[in-house]
């Protein structure tokens, strides 16, 4: 069973293959603004140096989100696309999750794993995790688009948390919460989204935005205002 | 032979799929997004890039069942690359790279405008060159020399809105719902097309090919403000159906102008504003004065569809597999109007 698996929700995309007995090959690819427009040219050297034809692939598992509202699209449409054409099932991963995957492993004590990532207009989508004694992880902190420093101060209040992932140097310094160390923790890796559905089981291929368009936005801040006045 | 090609276009608010062999459709589904965004009062980029995601592997799967065939009857796929809202146009392109991919078959990347003059070469209307093309809609207006489908020469294109763009903000100033096009037509039968001396663009500047609509829908507006309120609803119609004549003569005008120069037999209308009625009849008197040949393709033809995404795509170059991994949509026009 060869899983295949990407995610395009942040400005540094990411893919793997997966085997039964472990990862194949995984590919970061460089933080370059649209980045996800190349994941499928990133996929076929992929799938070369890992001497997999696509048409191996059993199932696809693809990042949801959060993230940049266009980087998830080509990545699920991506995803949608080969499964559409294989034949093969596609299962939908957490962004946030994942980055909370890579947390676990950073973490010290009995720390939470704050995930966060970059929302642009001063703001983060993040979410709060604890992991428990068999490794699961549970949502302490539902995933949200925040002001950083509204985060921080639920986050706080929350337990003593690691912040990983490319919005966590967003979020205020505040005790209580530290920024972990190095690179690595901060990207999304798509073993950890395999690891999520293998372990939690799989989420809709749905995206999550957690923001809706601008114009729908304004939309219903006049209907509230029409029906306040 | 049979040589079908799975087409797919999402470059602004309907998410089509269609499979055509040659010249003929057999399968053209077309899913609008319009009353999605009639609320906004038009086209929202992100909303329409949302809706495409949830919507395109369906219709893909549409087109072939209506078409009575898999993917793996399929020659090759064709997709909209350029021009476009970008959100929109990465959907379709991602879709249409990895079905290609997966099925290890070719892709030919389609200049949308190319798609609205080559509807015309599909069966039944098959048109062949040499003729002069009107593409007509909210996003562009232009005039084309076919001499070759693989070729359209630009003779002439809006310097300002589109006529299609100019419809939609004329309707809303006479508070007609969006899309407009249909209501003003409408309320225009009922009107008086001379009531209103509204200025035509570009009039004065002798034999140019070129389009401005900037001028009339200010001229409008300024009329609205004159009339006030209760006097425009009075006069609703004829200001409408002056209006109307304001936008659709001088494409009709300098359609038939652009046939007399080139020495032309036919010429066609495409795009959405060529559903319009009060158009076709001009074009449709202009080409009987002149014993020209006219091509109107069905309605579902010239509004946004993938059927003529698939037509453009033979006249495109194919891109082999897995040479177009790397190809990415493009927002914006070339200069001179039309790539692959
Ligand atoms: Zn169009």
């Amino acid at each position: 069973m060869i899983t295949f698996a990407l995610d395009t929700a942040t400005p540094t995309p990411v893919l793997a293959l997966c085997g039964d007995d472990g990862p194949i090959a995984e590919l970061w690819l460089g933080q370059t603004p649209g980045g996800g427009r190349r994941v499928l040219e990133a996929a076929h050297h992929l799938f070369g140096s890992a001497g997999v034809a696509v048409t191996d692939v059993d199932e696809i598992v693809v990042g949801v989100g959060p993230g940049g509202f266009t980087g998830i699209r080509i990545g699920m449409a991506t995803a949608m696309g080969l499964g559409q054409a294989l034949g093969i099932p596609v299962h939908g991963a957490s962004s946030l999750e994942a980055l909370a995957v890579g947390g676990v492993l950073v973490r010290e004590g009995d720390e939470l794993v704050a995930a966060v990532i970059d929302a642009r207009r001063r703001e983060v989508f993040a979410a709060v995790y604890r992991e428990g004694p068999d490794g699961a992880l549970t949502e302490v902190i539902a995933p949200a688009a925040w002001a950083p420093a509204d985060f921080a101060a639920a986050a706080t209040a929350a337990g003593p948390a690691v912040l990983v992932g490319d919005g966590a140097a967003l979020v205020p310094a505040t005790e209580g919460l530290r920024v972990a160390a190095g690179d690595a923790p901060h990207r999304i890796s798509a073993l950890a989204l395999v690891h999520r559905v293998r372990t939690a089981g799989p989420l809709p291929v749905q995206p999550a935005y957690l923001r809706l368009p601008d114009a729908e936005e304004n939309r219903l801040k006049r209907i509230a205002e029409g029906a306040g006045a | 032979m049979s040589d079908p090609v799975l087409a797919i276009e999402t470059s602004c608010d309907e998410t089509a799929a269609a499979v055509v062999d040659g010249r003929r459709i057999l399968s053209n589904v077309v899913a609008s997004q319009a009353e999605l965004h009639s609320v906004y009062g038009g086209v929202v980029p992100e909303v329409a890039a949302r809706h495409h995601l949830t919507t395109v592997n369906a219709v893909v799967d549409q087109a072939l069942a209506d078409a009575g065939l898999t993917l793996a009857d399929i020659s090759r796929i064709a997709v909209t690359r350029r021009p476009g809202l970008i959100g929109a146009l990465l959907v379709g392109v991602a879709t249409a790279k990895s079905l290609a991919y997966a099925t290890g078959k070719d892709l030919v990347m389609v200049d949308h405008l190319h798609g609205h003059i080559a509807a015309t070469w599909l069966e039944p209307v098959a048109l062949d060159p040499p003729f002069v093309a009107l593409t007509a809609s909210g996003g562009h207006t232009r005039l084309d020399l076919v001499e070759n489908y693989a070729a359209p020469v630009l003779l002439g294109q809006t310097l300002d809105d589109a006529a299609g763009e100019a419809i939609d903000k004329g309707a809303r100033l006479l508070g007609i719902p969006y899309p407009g096009g249909p209501g003003l037509e409408a309320l225009a039968r009922e009107g008086d097309a001379g009531a209103f001396d509204f200025p035509v663009g570009l009039k004065g500047r002798g034999p140019s090919a070129d389009f401005s609509y900037a001028g009339v829908k200010t001229a409008l507006l300024y009329a609205v403000r004159e009339l006030g309120e209760e006097g425009t609803t009075a006069r609703r119609a004829d200001l409408a159906a002056s209006y109307q004549e304001a936008i659709v003569r001088p494409l009709a005008d300098k359609l038939m102008r652009a046939a007399d120069t080139h020495g032309v037999p036919a010429v066609s209308i495409g795009g959405g504003v060529a559903a319009n009625g009060r158009l076709r009849e001009l074009v449709t008197e202009g080409a009987a004065d002149r014993g020209l040949q006219l091509a109107i393709p069905d309605r579902a033809l010239c509004t946004d569809n993938a059927a003529m995404i698939a037509a453009a795509a033979a006249f495109t170059p194919i891109i082999a597999w897995p040479d177009f991994v790397g190809e990415d949509a493009i927002a914006t026009a070339p200069p001179g109007g039309i790539a692959a």
